[in-house]
């Protein structure tokens, strides 16, 4: 391997396409080098922001399910909206014109300009601008082109991609601006201060302004009935760059057609909220141009009549619409509320997770569907976490996107045969077989784990061998520095079916109980302790509970992308479940990713009939269950467990999984340790970093510990008057807690059994 | 007298997510000398205030005020770009955001609202809705919002590009809004 460059030195533009995944690397570990501490910052400012803002909308799921529908309709009628917007637009004396590609784009554009023999052309935010790299094309011409969205103007100043989709410069503080500034512009000006640095852009940008010939825009939305845009921006600038030129093109995206004006109600409601968290941003326009009121003339220049131009580009949008996956990727709004509730987006941004235009969890599907499937390497960094399934604004199942172009790029570079012969072992399904040894070894942890239980204590030497750690290191890319937990000598069902009291045995004979605990194989093969404890727990509130025969739910290989093999574990397993689901038993589930297996994804993995029992069925988090059970019969938990008899003491830290979150079975877990008496604090990151397979991964180890590294920090911060008890629900937050904290990691189940003495 | 207090709580509502939104926020009876006097006291020693005479509010309201010799409804391009104040009427507003609502069909309005540092809105009472997505319907304000060319203006420009949160960028530094009782 050749000597890696110094991280600082990387230029994000060098590593904005990913189609090589050494760009991908480079690109990680310069974020994590450069850019970090900055687009922690600020996305986490937005992720907080958008939690309050959107907590004070009253229907805000209502909007939600209407935003959805909107597009939804939008999308399918799309051919028809653009027909009747063309004809919109022109009745409103503008011009109207669809782009197939963006160089079609970037020549109408530009031949425009040159018509009206426009030397300097001001622009608002456009990211749909960058996707056509319009500026190289005008400036190609000759035009001068002036960037005026202070964000936009540090990045051609810097001439660098943008790194996020609202604020594209969100990876820059304010220190390296005025590094920036002070070296590009050669200038003494004391520039130290936001408030300095903005007068400095905003009075090179004035005199742009005051003697721009033509002004581009984006547009948020655009409706059909009417032609109007919707354009939402903080700065002013947007609005300028419209009103004060005679000469307006809007350029954007075909998707962003909706039926009508008063579909704009919906959307302004939540784009706002959902992007920097604000209930508006300083400026909303809603205008049909070109304007009624006439153009602003320079001092000394006439006032000209004002012209229109509205520039759609398809430049593979079609495609995406014909796409029975990428098709959802249209429904996005740009919102960024994807980013910014993402823990992997958070720690790198934009110039690691995402490519040349696009970026974050949605950014795949969109640098796929305007560029080639390669483009979209970078959404490995998509852990399936779920946290943007339930904050984007128009519900798109993002980690469905990704797990789908995982797929895709699985079959774009097929493995060899001696690999696919591994895979056929392991029990992948024929036509994942192509897919990288890393991902069928992650995807098949319950074929290795069964192995390697059955001989654990051999098994636990032989992978804490340093020479064996190489090997999997190489062979699979496993990370030697990642600790390996354990292999327990006796999984869940050895440990329940082992030793049946008599209660098990009649419960387990009659094959009805009340409850089923679903054996999840991380819990059966990693920790069946947890798994014992949680049969504890739920007998101790006088559940009658049997667990079910441990089998692979699909969740290790759809994170894979191996979604066929999914499908068929999926369907193996609902055929197991069913008999249950029918007579109405509630089925528990310990592991929060399979639960979410169970409670969303397999919508995309069985039929629509089996489907249908599924999600009428009752998949519950265990301490769901106690907490409900407790109210419905007003049991007083803190007199069945008491905390002050737990020898882990009262003091607990307690980080609940993403995907609990997402299936709201988090806050359960909370009351009920509040209520037996724990003094429990609770971490506030989205994920903990390891997110499955995805820790343990060699090329993503630093940044997996890198995420870690806020909840181990909230540790430190909440142990600042004493040491705490650490809890967590989730296998790989234990896993990601232990290896951070170098200590103990118990369950909230296995904490309520050490109350019981 | 329902009606009264319905008003005067969306307008405390609109007052207090204006003031959360950074803009100032005045109330005051609708005669031409109360409207002249609070104007003149936002635009303080402003030396040129840019005026675009208003549509929907009776002229006669601002008479006072546009009879100020720093006053200029009709101003010279050098002027827009060079001065203190900006004054408009807002069509509409919103209680839940503490937005006003310009419009920006007429001449002057967009320009007057957005070149000089200092930005007034007058709003009467009666023209707040209670939410964004009211402007979008076509059974409030006459469907005003659903015909015409508009702008929200929630509290000054603002940016956080520069690292920290800036109040002020190329739109204005400061917005206050005169509310008619």
């Amino acid at each position: 391997m050749a000597t890696p460059v110094n991280p600082a030195d990387i230029n994000p533009r060098q590593v904005a396409n990913k189609s090589d995944k050494k760009a991908l690397l480079d690109a990680i570990r310069m974020t994590l080098s450069v850019q970090s501490p900055a687009v922690r910052r600020n996305t986490q400012t937005f992720n907080r922001n958008r939690y309050a803002a959107t907590a004070l909308l009253p229907d805000y799921n209502e909007l939600k399910d209407r935003a959805r529908q909107i597009k939804e309709k939008a999308i399918a009628n799309l051919p028809e909206l653009l027909r009747q917007l063309e004809a919109s637009v022109r009745a409103n004396g503008g011009h109207f014109y669809l782009a197939k590609t963006a160089a079609d784009a970037d020549q109408y554009i530009r031949d425009v300009l040159l018509r009206h023999e426009v030397k300097l052309v001001v622009k608002g935010k456009s990211i749909t601008s960058e996707e056509t790299k319009l500026n190289h094309a005008l400036e190609a011409a000759g035009i001068t082109v002036a960037e005026t969205d202070l964000a936009e103007f540090i990045l051609q100043v810097a001439d660098e991609q943008p790194s996020h989709i609202i604020a594209p410069a969100l990876h820059y503080s304010r220190e390296r601006i005025t590094a920036l500034f002070k070296r590009k512009f050669n200038t003494d000006l004391p520039l130290d201060t936001g408030e300095e640095l903005t007068v400095f852009a905003r009075e090179k940008l004035r005199q742009q302004f005051i003697a721009a010939d033509a002004g581009i825009s984006g547009a948020n939305l655009i409706a059909a009935d009417s032609g109007s845009l919707m354009l939402v921006e903080s700065e002013g600038n947007i609005r300028m760059t419209m009103t004060l030129p005679p000469l307006h093109i809007a350029l954007a995206g075909i998707e962003k057609v909706v039926p009508s004006r008063t579909d704009f109600g919906t959307f302004i409601e939540l784009l706002p909220r959902s992007g920097t968290g604000q209930p508006l941003t300083s400026y909303v326009s809603i205008l049909h141009p070109p304007l009624k009121a006439p153009s602003f003339a320079a001092p000394g220049k006439e006032t000209k009549p004002r012209e229109f131009h509205l520039v759609l580009i398809d430049n593979g949008r079609s495609r995406m619409r014909e796409d029975t996956v990428l098709h959802e990727a249209l429904y996005c709004i740009r919102c960024s509320a994807c980013m910014n509730c993402c823990a992997n987006f958070e720690t790198v941004g934009g110039h690691a997770f995402g490519g040349e235009t696009y970026s974050g969890g949605i950014g795949g599907s969109w640098e796929a569907g305007t560029g080639t499937l390669m483009n979209a390497r970078f959404s490995d960094l998509c852990t399936g976490c779920s946290r943007c399934v339930t904050q984007c604004p128009v519900r798109i199942d993002i980690p469905w996107l990704n797990e789908n172009l995982r797929q895709r790029m699985n079959f774009e570079q097929p493995s060899s045969a001696a690999k696919s012969a591994f895979a056929a072992m392991t029990g992948s399904a024929q036509e994942d077989r192509v897919a990288p040894l890393q991902k069928q070894f992650f995807a098949n942890y319950h074929v290795m784990a069964n192995e390697a239980t059955r001989f654990s204590s051999l098994s636990n030497v032989i992978t804490s061998l340093p020479l064996v750690r190489g090997l999997m290191e190489n062979v699979v890319g496993l990370d030697r520095r990642r600790k390996l937990p354990p292999f327990p000598p006796k999984t869940w069902e050895q440990l329940y079916r082992g030793r049946p009291s008599g209660e098990q045995a009649r419960a387990a004979k009659s094959g009805s109980p009340d409850v089923l605990m679903f054996a999840d194989v991380f819990t059966n093969y990693g920790s069946p302790e947890r798994g014992m404890a949680a049969i504890r727990v739920l007998r101790e509130v006088g559940v009658n509970v049997e667990l079910s025969d441990s089998l692979p739910d699909g969740r290790a290989a759809i994170s894979q992308g191996m979604i066929a093999t999914a499908r068929q574990q999926a369907n193996a397993l609902a055929k197991v479940l069913l008999p249950y689901l029918e007579k109405g038993t509630v089925v528990c589930v310990l592991e929060p990713s399979v639960l979410a297996m169970f409670r969303s994804d397999y919508e995309h993995l069985l039929d629509p009939a089996t489907w249908e029992k599924f999600a009428r069925a009752s998949f519950l988090e265990p301490l769901q269950l106690v907490l409900s059970i407790a109210k419905d019969q007003g049991l007083d938990l803190s007199q069945v467990f008491r905390a002050s008899k737990s020898p882990h003491g009262m003091r607990i830290f307690y980080h609940s999984h993403c995907q609990q979150r997402s299936c709201d079975a988090a806050w359960q877990t909370i009351e009920i340790l509040g209520a037996c008496g724990f003094d429990v604090v609770t971490s506030s990151v989205e994920c903990c970093g390891m997110a499955g397979s995805f820790g343990y991964k060699r090329e993503y180890y630093e940044l997996s510990m890198a995420v870690g590294e806020d909840l181990f920090g909230q540790v430190r911060a909440a142990e600042q008057d004493g040491p705490r008890t650490l809890v967590a629900s989730g296998t790989s937050c234990h896993e990601q807690l232990w290896a951070g904290m170098g200590r103990e990691v118990l369950h909230p189940a296995e904490l309520l059994v050490s109350t019981l003495g | 007298m329902h009606q009264a207090t319905a008003q005067s709580s969306r307008i405390e509502e609109f007052t207090a997510a204006a003031i959360q939104a950074v803009a100032t926020v005045q109330v005051i009876d609708r005669s031409p000398a109360a409207l002249c006097s609070a104007i003149l006291q936002a635009v303080g020693d402003a030396s040129r205030v840019l005026y675009a005479p208003p549509q929907e509010l009776p002229a006669i309201l601002f008479s006072q005020f546009a009879a100020d010799p720093r006053v200029r409804a009709n101003a010279t391009p050098d002027e827009m770009v060079n001065s203190a104040a900006g004054v408009t009427e807002a069509f509409a507003a919103v209680a839940s955001t503490g937005s006003v609502c310009i419009d920006t069909s007429f001449e002057g309005t967009g320009i007057v609202s957005l070149m000089a540092p200092l930005q007034v809105a007058v709003v009467a009472a009666e023209s707040i809705v209670p939410q964004p997505r009211d402007l979008f319907r076509a059974d409030v304000l006459d469907g005003r919002g659903l015909k015409r060319d508009f702008v929200f203006v929630t509290g000054p420009s603002a940016t956080a590009d520069m690292g920290p949160l800036v109040r002020g960028v190329h739109g204005p530094h400061k917005l206050h809004i005169i509310v008619l009782r």
